[in-house]
């Protein structure tokens, strides 16, 4: 019992010194324009979900609106443990007695991960009495709580799960499931909605039965525990130096072939690492996010011709800017490696080499966002914001954004 | 014998007023491997990265391939190739791709880089690894890598810090073989170890390093004799002891 409340005072202790530990990043994230920034959006996003809400469009995809947003809503269930590489050694000779650490957890993440759950059910539930199914605005909320605890259920199978594909295809199954149930309980009527409530988490249950299993899986809460520490240290590293942590390498096939089309020479030393780093770290993966959700944006809002297509300009702009912003991250990669000062290559060569992907990466991004948006405005003949927008895209990509990297390489290299 | 690598009366460390290193002065000549031996804390890291540029001297100085990193910085950079102790790789290259990285680096011609990297990879027994990740491998894997991306470089020195560590047999195996092949090419090397029978066998000449300074040097009757050993049959191991005991003259 004394062993059982020694855990818990650890879990205790470990919470309350990563509140400390982060404590000075939020000040300066406060002190920095954020917190004006995300008013601001905060003021925007308002006003247009009431403008939605008062005029609801007779063809709005209820439904399927409601199944896209609810379903990483209530699918996402993460696992705060504080745990650390260490613990293998220290931790793992009481692992019976763990019970009460982990589910202490699951409480803080069922707690965490309710919180945009809530959010997002609040904000579709308006919608939905707009055009109601045969469920009540309560029974929605009972079942999505009901949903939600099944997913964090579900969850820890996968993490006890002693296979990585098992993993990723029961993961990929979940997502389905839940989707097919949310779909059920928005469109048809209660007793065949609970059916296939029932019968999707009975198949569930049956599927995550068969797989061999781990009892307490100590590396991937470990490596979860890491990656969750390395998301937050990565926002706050937007406002101000943060502790660096290895990045999570992803092979990406679908994009590695270009470094193979990077010629053998000196001169494109930097490009090629450089290029690698974009490709298979969290940097290529954040883009091809923003890139793509930018992408739904703009052409949303083009077709929409809201503002007679300046508001898909100013979506394209908003996009562009936190592309540029996540693209910029790209310069901290090899800031502190031995090698920049090994190889034999002048400093200055790192700098305009990075340059040479950046805009490579920006011109891509910029593209990939231009093409939905003349789309969207070339049929309703709003040329005025499509010119003008890709004319500003370029003059950015080409002139304004290398002149500002070069300034601030060259800064954070006499920091150095 | 040309020399490749001068280290002048060289006194350094990480602040001016705790100099770690003390007066430290030897050379490395084209054609020539020397053995880097020392206690934990001796100094031979400090030395040695004192020679990369990655540390300032606080006196002397350090000319390799005969300039100094100010005068020269390419060419004194160019000229060698380091293997670090602890395997530093980039984790979103694969094992063919950091050999490509190097050949970039120290500008490989196409074709030779094509040969070179096939030949290295089945000399270290790593064809079947190419593509991997380097976060997937083994540190004894991962110090293959570096191994085989700074012979690749072809340089005219070689630094290389502890480089037995966590390689298999093989792998000693086939670095020492082509250490001795680059050293007949006429490379110099300097090798930082603590395996002191491999280094009194392969070494020509050996710095024993204690308390940042350097205690003796020379071939294996020069140290010997710094050692005060008279018996005949004594090894560099022997003659190690002693120096840094306390037992030599």
């Amino acid at each position: 019992m004394r062993n059982e409340s020694g855990l818990e005072g650890l879990w205790k202790r470990r919470s309350s010194a990563f509140r400390k530990e982060i404590a000075p990043y939020i000040r300066y994230m406060g002190q920095s324009g954020f917190p004006s920034f995300l008013s601001l959006l905060l003021i925007v996003s308002a006003v247009g979900y009431i403008g939605l809400l008062r005029g609801l469009p007779d063809d709005f995809p209820v439904v399927p609106a409601g199944v896209a947003a609810l379903t990483p809503a209530l699918c996402w269930s993460p696992l705060r443990t504080w745990l650390a590489p260490a613990d293998i050694v220290y931790l793992m000779p009481r692992e019976a007695r763990m019970g009460a650490y982990l589910r202490m957890s699951a409480r803080y993440s069922a707690a965490v991960s309710a919180v945009p759950a809530v959010i997002v059910l609040l904000l579709y539930l308006p919608i939905y009495a707009q055009r109601p199914g045969y469920a009540t605005a309560w029974t929605l909320l009972l079942v999505s709580a009901a949903i939600k605890a099944a997913n964090g259920w579900a969850a820890w199978r996968e993490r006890q799960m002693a296979w990585g594909t098992f993993r990723t295809a029961s993961r990929a199954v979940r997502w389905l499931l839940t989707a097919f149930v949310l779909a059920a309980w928005l469109v048809l009527p209660v007793w065949q909605a609970a059916v296939s409530l029932v019968l999707c988490a009975a198949l569930t249950f049956f599927l995550y039965g068969l797989f061999p299993r781990q009892r307490l899986p100590w590396e991937r809460l470990i490596r979860e525990e890491t990656s969750a520490r390395r998301n937050y240290y990565r926002f706050f590293s937007m406002f101000i130096d943060v502790p660096s942590f290895p990045p999570v390498i992803r092979r990406r096939p679908y994009l590695s072939w270009l470094l193979r089309r990077i010629r053998l020479a000196r001169s494109n030393t930097y490009v090629y690492l450089f290029g690698a780093t974009l490709i298979r770290t969290e940097v290529s993966g954040i883009l091809i996010r923003i890139a793509l959700l930018g992408a739904y944006v703009v052409y949303w809002s083009g077709d929409s011709a809201a503002w007679n297509g300046w508001g898909a300009a100013a979506a394209y702009g908003l996009f562009a800017a936190v592309y540029g912003v996540q693209a910029g991250s790209l310069r901290q990669a090899h800031r502190h490696s031995v090698w920049k000062h090994v190889y034999p290559l002048p400093e200055q060569e790192l700098t305009e080499q990075l340059l040479r992907v950046d805009r490579a990466a920006m011109a891509a991004g910029l593209i990939a966002l231009a093409l939905p948006l003349a789309a969207a405005l070339l049929p309703h003949d709003h040329y005025a914001p499509l010119a003008a927008t890709i004319a500003l895209a370029a003059v950015y990509a080409a002139a304004v954004r290398p002149r500002r990297l070069r300034r601030r390489l060259l800064a954070e290299e006499r920091e150095d | 014998m040309e020399t490749v690598l001068e280290v002048s009366q060289l006194t350094g460390g990480y602040s001016p007023r705790k100099p770690v290193l003390h007066d430290i002065g030897f050379r490395v000549g084209a054609g020539e491997m020397v053995g880097l031996i020392g206690l934990n804390g001796a100094g031979k890291s400090t030395t040695i990265k004192h020679i990369l540029g990655l540390m300032t001297p606080h006196a002397g100085e350090v000319k390799v391939a005969g300039t100094t990193l100010d005068e020269r910085p390419e060419l004194y950079r160019g000229a060698y190739a380091y293997v670090p102790e602890s395997p530093v790789l980039f984790d979103e290259l694969t094992v063919e791709e950091h050999l490509r990285l190097s050949g970039m680096a120290y500008n490989v011609k196409e074709n030779d880089f094509r040969e070179q990297s096939e030949r290295l990879l089945e000399q270290f027994q790593m064809v079947p690894k190419r593509k991997a990740l380097a976060g997937h491998l083994s540190k004894g894997m991962r110090q293959k890598v570096m191994i085989m991306s700074a012979l690749l470089a072809n340089p005219r020195l070689y630094i290389i810090d502890e480089p037995f560590l966590g390689l298999d047999p093989i792998g000693i195996r086939s670095l020492l073989d082509r250490l001795v092949e680059v050293k007949r090419q006429g490379a110099a090397i300097l090798m930082s170890s603590h395996i002191l029978s491999t280094v009194e066998a392969y070494c020509d000449r050996y710095i024993v390093m204690h308390q940042g300074r350097i205690a003796a040097q020379g071939n294996l009757s020069e140290v010997l004799r710094a050692a005060g050993s008279d018996g005949d049959g004594d090894s560099l191991e022997d003659a190690f002891y002693k120096l840094v005991s306390g037992g030599g003259s």
